[in-house]
């Protein structure tokens, strides 16, 4: 029993699982109980409340007492949220693994989004193109957001690899760039309309309220990262790269190639999860995404991506998403002012980095006394 | 009389391992006392206790009776203990003066006072009898001419006790003798020097008295003149080192398999011509900034300016392009195996497969259990010692992460084999298990190329040593015309009848 803990304790993920329990906890006991109401589903799928008499005889909704937290609707809420997060962060903890750092995801969310849109509104309802069958104009609107995304990560990867310049740099004029083009295109104005099965599509339900497309993309986002990042080659070259660029370079591993390919594999997750909004939400404007780079740093960091390449985990950064996500939706369940929860992320991912140095300076330490 | 500076039983722990254990000692004032073990027997350790980098978890050190723990080198400096380090220990972007007085700047209403700044390092270098101008910047000076400017800062800020640590471990020969001499003025002026390294020569040409450390505990102290280096060998690995020729030299050769032409770069080095054979070990002589380093990255095709021709088994070979070198067979095991050899966050198995990936890898995944297979292969084949393939290769000694190092070509099945410093910061054991390894990869019939800094080593493994100085081939000498002094002269170029 107490060996099985100790490998369970072994990974960093499980100090992560510990701290997501933790938070869930406290949530759950201190979010209080909220009244809502009952639906009832009929026949043909459409909703209704369902109605009660009351002591005096008087017709009543129904309803009934809930945690705040812990109940379906949210938690359905705050798995879709993760998503989007979660899916971006996989591909950012592969560009810190490989010892850079991608500005530009918020952007590519934003361009990739607007310019799907463009195609998905042209195949929708109000378009030029409307036609019976929606899922060629499906299928256009998905490439073309994926595509921009990719071409986008191309972009930076390939100009920090020519140009040799600092990834920060390059990443904060493309995080510009990408949302400026985003805004000329739609002159700033919402794009919508989509075909609705495309919509449906997404938001489509297992259960009460909890969509099954975005949550089932990060899983797949997950494995796939995972499996790159621990069992490709490729994947083996991150880590070198970013562990000791020249001993890899020195390996014969092509590091510019890897670097391309950090950025790519980077920009086409931030065009995933752009796919999703697009679904999800119906509509898309230069402004989406705003800020989220900084969400998806957060979320590697505190999942224990090293800011200083070569360490981190596809696992850990889907965590360390669920974490932020947690903490940005237990704000308002508590009632925290909205303008205090800034503060809060930011402190949080202080506090990861420095439990993380904390974490290491014990590990080391065990060490010494295992000599003894 | 008590001791001017003793230690007494300090013990020192870090992870894995009892650095120091109860070690106990004295030093004379006004001497020059060797501090020498293998690797990991701690004399950097005591050297850096006594200077405030570490601190004891136990035991004293004591100078003229009083104990003193400095727990940092700014309180160490104030009680008069300075340390020259082997690694860069000053802002490179900074000019000499500015590093000098980097501790106390002399200002002026709050801005820099560059005349008495300058006429402040200039006195200091006049002290050590440095002529380096205070205004260049320190990145720009070689490292013989940087251990100078510590010495001078140590000097300056009135230590009296300076800790070197390998001090001549990228010295060229006469920067070294240079240095040797200046010891000689410290000594003279009543400074106690503390003299760390394992090149047995210069410490019975310099010290008085010798510690022997082994494993972390004090095993002698004596006056020099008391002791041989046998006997300090045999002290420092307990027990007797046997010279032996090596086997592969009385193998017959293989064909050729590299052939440089008329090889060239500019600034670097230029119209090498040379070939190695299947089962033949070549040296490469020259004093630091002959081209030594640069000559084999160049083969490996890590300069893009170079010209010429060089081929393998007779395939020409495209120049600057790595990759065409690890096809065509060749590995390069570089100088700096902490920052060109291994990426050090990754365990043995990673470090040992990095170079190999291609040939272990089916539809982009890597296969386990041949990377396993290879890592434990080579592990054993080495005799790496590690606890487990899965240790991070930051936690083994130097000889091991060299063997790693060579491992990873081991594994990619080079033929061509390019050493740059092959036991660099190496103890004397895993000195002698390297090379008895080269010398069972030549009876394999691999070709090496061999640089080294240390003539006892290429005299001891090569057939041939090339001599390089200035970029250029100053000559050639055969296993039969081996000597330090003729290479030395050759390297100098004193004499070209070698």
């Amino acid at each position: 029993m107490l060996a099985r803990l100790r490998v369970f304790f072994r990974f960093q993920e499980s100090g992560l699982l510990l701290v997501i329990l933790a938070l869930g906890l406290l949530l759950t006991v201190f979010a209080g109980k909220v009244r809502t109401p009952v639906f009832e589903r009929a026949v043909d799928g459409s909703r209704s409340r369902v109605f009660t008499t009351d002591a005096t005889g008087e017709r009543v909704p129904l309803t009934v007492e809930k945690n705040k937290f812990l109940n379906t609707q949210n938690l359905a809420q705050l798995a879709k949220d993760t998503s989007f997060i979660a899916v971006m962060a996989v591909g950012m903890a592969v560009v810190i693994i490989a010892g850079g750092i991608d500005l530009t995801v918020g952007a590519i969310y934003a361009l990739a989004s607007v310019v799907g849109a463009l195609v998905l509104h042209r195949y929708g309802a109000e378009g030029l193109a409307t036609t019976n069958s929606p899922i060629m104009g499906i299928l256009l609107g998905a490439g073309a957001c994926l595509g921009v995304a990719c071409l986008c990560g191309l972009f930076t990867g390939g100009l920090i690899v020519a140009l040799g310049v600092h990834p920060f740099i390059i990443t904060l004029g493309g995080m510009a760039i990408f949302r400026g083009i985003a805004f000329v295109i739609t002159k700033g104005q919402s794009v919508g309309a989509f075909p609705a099965a495309f919509r449906d599509f997404v938001r489509f339900e297992v259960s009460e309220g909890l969509s099954f497309v975005p949550l089932m993309t990060m899983v797949v986002v997950l494995i796939v990262g995972w499996i790159f990042l621990s069992r490709l080659a490729a994947g083996r070259r991150v880590y070198a790269v970013g562990g000791n660029e020249l001993a890899a370079r020195f390996s014969g591993i092509r590091v510019e190639r890897v670097k391309l390919g950090v950025y790519l594999i980077s920009g086409l997750c931030a065009g995933i999860a752009a796919l999703l909004s697009l679904g999800y939400y119906g509509a898309a404007t230069s402004g989406d995404g705003q800020g989220y780079e900084l969400n998806v740093i957060a979320a590697a960091v505190v999942g224990g991506a090293s800011l200083t390449g070569g360490r981190g985990s596809a696992l850990g950064v889907v965590l360390g998403a669920l974490i932020i996500q947690m903490i940005s939706s237990g704000i308002v369940i508590l009632g925290i002012d909205q303008n205090y929860s800034q503060i809060i992320i930011g402190s949080v991912v202080i506090a990861a980095v420095v439990l993380d140095h904390l974490n290491t300076w014990l590990a080391r330490r065990r060490l010494t006394t295992a000599a003894n | 009389m008590s001791a001017y500076l003793e230690f007494r039983q300090v013990t020192k722990r870090f992870p894995g391992v009892l650095a120091l254990d109860d070690v106990s000692f004295t030093v004379e004032r006004g001497t020059c006392h060797a501090l020498i073990g293998e690797n990991g027997a701690g004399k950097s350790t005591l050297g850096k206790i006594l200077a405030g980098v570490y601190t004891a978890d136990t035991g004293q050190i004591l100078i003229e009776g009083r104990a003193i723990a400095p727990a940092s080198p700014l309180e160490a400096r104030e009680l008069g203990v300075a340390m020259v380090h082997q690694e860069l220990a000053f802002c490179p972007n900074l000019s000499v003066a500015e590093n000098l007085c980097l501790g106390d700047l002399p200002r002026r209403a709050g801005f820099i006072d560059r005349t008495t700044l300058i006429a402040r390092a200039r006195a200091m270098l006049a002290a050590v009898g440095a002529d380096i101008d205070p205004d260049t910047l320190i990145g720009t000076l070689s490292t013989g001419r940087e251990q100078l400017v510590q010495i001078a800062a140590a000097v300056g800020t009135g230590a009296q006790i300076i800790v070197m640590d390998e001090p001549t471990s990228s010295l060229s020969a006469t920067e070294t003798a240079d240095l040797f001499r200046l010891i000689g003025t410290l000594k003279a002026r009543g400074l106690t020097l503390i003299y760390v390294s394992h090149r047995m020569e210069e410490l019975f040409a310099l010290c008085d008295n010798i510690t022997v450390l082994r494993d972390g505990r004090h095993i002698a102290t004596e006056p020099i003149s008391d002791t041989q280096p046998t006997r300090v060998v045999t002290q420092m690995i307990g027990r007797e080192l046997r010279a032996h020729t090596p086997a592969h030299l009385d193998r017959e050769l293989g064909p050729v398999r590299l052939n440089v032409k008329n090889f060239s770069s500019c600034g670097a080095f230029k119209d090498i011509n040379f070939s190695i054979r299947a089962g033949e070990i070549v040296g490469v002589a020259g004093i630091v900034g002959a081209g030594r380093s640069e000559l084999v990255q160049a083969i490996f095709g890590l300069d893009s300016e170079a010209t010429g021709h060089i081929s393998v088994d007779d395939r020409p070979l495209l120049l600057g392009s790595i990759e065409r070198a690890l096809a065509a067979g060749l590995g390069l095991v570089p100088e700096d195996r902490k920052r060109q050899g291994l990426v050090l966050g990754l365990n043995c198995r990673e470090n040992t497969a990095l170079a190999a990936l291609p040939l272990l890898t089916r539809l982009g995944f890597v296969r386990r259990n041949a990377e396993r297979n290879l890592a434990t292969t080579y592990t054993k084949r080495l005799r790496i010692k590690t606890p487990s393939i899965e240790a991070l290769t930051a936690g083994l000694s130097g000889g091991n992460q060299q063997k790693i190092a060579l491992a990873k070509w081991l594994a990619r099945d080079c033929d061509v084999l390019l050493i740059d410093e092959p036991t660099r910061g190496v103890d004397v054991g895993a000195k002698a298990e390297i090379y008895q390894l080269l010398d069972e990869l030549a009876c394999e019939g691999k070709a090496m190329l061999v640089v080294s800094s240390e003539l006892p080593e290429l005299i001891g493994i090569c057939r041939r040593i090339i001599v390089l100085r200035a970029g250029q081939i100053a000559g050639e000498v055969s296993r039969a015309a081996f000597s330090e002094a003729s290479l030395m002269q050759l390297m100098a170029g004193l004499n070209a009848a070698a």
